[in-house]
């Protein structure tokens, strides 16, 4: 349904988007996953034909990106990171409009909206003005507008950020509905629990995507294995362990620390030995399965010692 | 496809109009500011004749004359007279609450008689450069219509001995007195203004500015307003095309402004009596014209990035425009290059091509020009307008 060909953006002789190939089945919920900075947003903005792509091309339905992005447009929605509806028009009156910018039917735009309504359960909420709404209820109310034209791709940029726990599950569970409806998903987000949701999860960082692959697959990325400590106490522990030459990284889970290196067995024979810190009391270790936020620290963090090696297939 | 246009395009001029009635500060501003700022400004501007200024008159002569041309003066209904009599140093205007001190000097009646007439003195004060000069007019119109007085006194007392000698002087030479006696006058026609109204001068430039002030500002906020909420991105990512998102934004201010206007035509026509003879012509400079500030307020909005800016730009673009625009001073006395800046303005070519329509009730073709500026001004800021939406923040 998407297919990105070698896409690059730009900036100041900076690659944000760097020769990026990616494909995405209908039907699917594609995560696109990166630290801050990676070039997600640039990516949806260059997917939505808001920014033209400095090389590459990419297509949705078959259609180019650039070059049909007039026509592009009727088949997907767009949900920016950012709440931007009209926040002195009422719920109704925001649906209404994008509906009739949109190109929907005059005749069917009611019967969209309420559909839309109920899905997204805001009928008690029809009149109020979007800016009153809670932070759960405007990203329900963006996910409406987005679907208002009945779109067959979505764009979502990172549609749960600042929304509580709760709120994240209603939101995901209207997008599964929609990729049950066939409705192909394209999501960024930061939080690994969504990642896990996703059908597939590509890696950016840098403008380069790093991995793609399916969530319980790309777990086995990570080829090493997680050890895990009990010191006490433990930020000095955090701090002297990050700084131990041969360790990529340190990480605080539930009360204990998780080491990234590329052989941690080693270190624990070492340290069986002798245990280097004296001031800091070592009280138990076990081993850990690495999960989406692991292969994700060590992609983003560049811990190549702890990864497969392997070339990222289109 | 076509049917789908006016569908989509009315959508955003509906969104647009709910933006501006759910804002009732934005709303008591358009209904509230254009009526009162006709009234204020159309009175400010409507200059009647000069009256009661206070003005010390002393008369340090006390000759029948001096006396006499002191009742003449008091007749005068421009001057609020303080009379005073006798010596003394002239006093400082602003001390004695006068704006002008008016001396009889002594030794002035006689000067007339003797043949070697004395100048009235009199001080004005300066600060108000337009009163003062008046006042130097009317004290001299009242002087010389003194001396003509006089002279028509002395005419009907000649003795006969006198008429008798005038006789012996040859015929063309006595004429040639008579004439040079009598007071040499113009007899001016004023047309296109006879009644010299100023209010009828600056009706264009209440009207024009009244728009410009309201409709720049507002349009100008509205595209950076989407701009910095994010909603610029959805809005170009509707089917809508940049040419229907202008048009689409422009038309409920349209409606707006025509209220504005016909609201301050209507306070002038009946509180000022000014009069629209050919009310279409007006109406089709009135559009242009709005077309072109409402573009340009579109034209200032895509190129900011916040609306502060918008605001900022606005008010540097709208400033110069107020003594440039020969709204309520003529441009004729301007530097050249000034007046060549004053030409960019579309709120100049407004107000002399209202004033041809409604003073000189000239023809199309005295328009042309003017016409064919606003138009050309219209069509080029709202393509730029559309042309720059698609710079969206990165």
């Amino acid at each position: 349904m998407i297919v990105l060909n070698h896409l690059s953006k730009i900036y100041d002789g900076m690659a944000v988007v760097d020769e990026l190939c990616l494909s995405v089945e209908k039907g699917s919920i594609f995560g696109l996953l990166g630290p801050n900075g990676a070039g997600k947003t640039t990516t949806i903005r260059m997917l939505c034909g808001l920014t033209r792509p400095s090389s590459g091309h990419g297509t949705i339905g078959g259609m180019d990106i650039w070059k049909n992005r007039y026509k592009v447009r009727r088949h997907f929605g767009y949900m920016a990171q950012k709440f931007s509806l009209y926040p002195d028009l009422t719920v109704t009156e925001n649906l209404r409009f994008f509906g009739g910018a949109c190109g929907v039917e005059r005749t069917q735009i009611t019967s969209r909206v309420c559909q839309l309504l109920e899905q997204t359960d805001l009928t008690a909420k029809k009149d109020a003005m979007a800016g009153s709404l809670s932070g759960g209820m405007k990203q329900r109310l963006s996910l409406a507008c987005a679907l208002i034209h009945d779109p067959e791709v979505l764009f979502l940029d990172e549609p749960t950020s600042g929304l509580d726990p709760v709120h994240r599950q209603e939101l995901w569970t209207l997008l599964y509905n929609l990729s049950h409806e066939g409705k192909t998903l394209l999501v960024t987000t930061h939080y690994m629990d969504e990642a896990e949701r996703c059908t597939e999860v590509g890696f950016l960082h840098r403008g380069k995507l790093l991995a793609k692959d399916r969530p319980d697959l790309i777990k086995d990325h990570y080829r090493s294995k997680l050890l895990e400590l009990q010191v006490e106490p433990q930020m000095p522990a955090l701090l002297a362990l990050n700084q131990t030459p041969g360790i990529l990284g340190a990480s605080l889970r539930s009360g204990w620390i998780r080491l990234y290196a590329s052989h941690p067995e080693k270190f624990l024979q070492e340290w069986q030995r002798q245990w280097p810190f004296p001031a800091l009391q070592w009280t138990g270790h076990r081993w850990a399965t690495p999960d989406m936020e692991d292969v994700f620290r060590a992609y983003s963090q560049g811990f190549d010692g702890v990864l497969r090696e392997e070339e990222v297939q289109p | 496809m076509t049917l789908r246009l006016p569908g989509a395009l009315l959508s955003i001029a509906y969104k647009e109009f709910i933006h501006i009635i759910r804002d009732w500060r934005i709303l008591l501003l358009l209904f509230t500011l254009p009526p009162a700022f006709t009234l204020i400004m159309g009175h400010a501007f409507e200059h009647g004749d000069l009256s009661d200024v206070p003005t010390i008159l002393r008369n340090e002569d006390d000759s029948a004359e001096s006396r006499q041309f002191v009742d003449f003066l008091k007749t005068n209904k421009a001057f609020a007279w303080k009379e005073e009599t006798g010596k003394g140093p002239i006093p400082d205007l602003l001390h004695a609450g006068v704006q002008g001190v008016v001396v009889i000097p002594s030794g002035w009646g006689k000067g007339l008689n003797s043949g070697e007439p004395i100048p009235i003195q009199a001080v004005l004060d300066g600060t108000d450069t337009t009163t003062s000069a008046e006042v130097e007019g009317v004290l001299d119109q009242a002087l010389g219509a003194f001396q003509i007085k006089l002279r028509d006194e002395m005419v009907d007392n000649m003795p006969d001995e006198m008429i008798e000698l005038g006789k012996k002087i040859p015929e063309d030479f006595r004429n040639k007195i008579v004439s040079t006696m009598a007071q040499w006058t113009v007899k001016t026609e004023i047309v296109y203004n006879p009644k010299q109204k100023f209010i009828d001068f600056v009706t264009p430039g209440i009207v024009g500015l009244m728009l410009q002030l309201l409709t720049v500002p507002l349009m100008a906020v509205t595209i950076t307003r989407e701009r910095e909420n994010g909603t610029l991105s959805q809005l170009l990512l509707t089917s809508l095309r940049h040419w229907e998102i202008v048009v689409g934004k422009v038309l409920p201010y349209l409606g707006l402004s025509a209220i504005v206007i016909a609201v301050v035509m209507g306070l002038t026509h009946w509180h000022f009596e000014v009069n629209f003879p050919r009310p279409w012509p007006l109406v089709l400079l009135c559009f242009l014209f709005l077309l072109c500030s409402l573009g340009l307020g579109l034209l200032i909005s895509a190129f900011c990035d916040t609306q502060a800016q918008a605001v900022q730009i606005t008010v540097f673009f709208l400033l110069p425009i107020i003594p440039l625009c020969g709204a309520f001073a003529p441009l004729d006395q301007l530097p050249d290059a000034i007046r060549a800046l004053a030409e960019v303005f579309p709120l100049t070519h407004f107000c002399r091509a209202f004033r041809l329509v409604n003073l000189a009730n000239a023809e199309f073709r005295f328009l042309l020009g003017d016409i064919a500026y606003l138009s050309l001004g219209a069509l080029a800021t709202f393509t730029a307008a559309a042309l720059l939406l698609r710079r969206t923040q990165s």
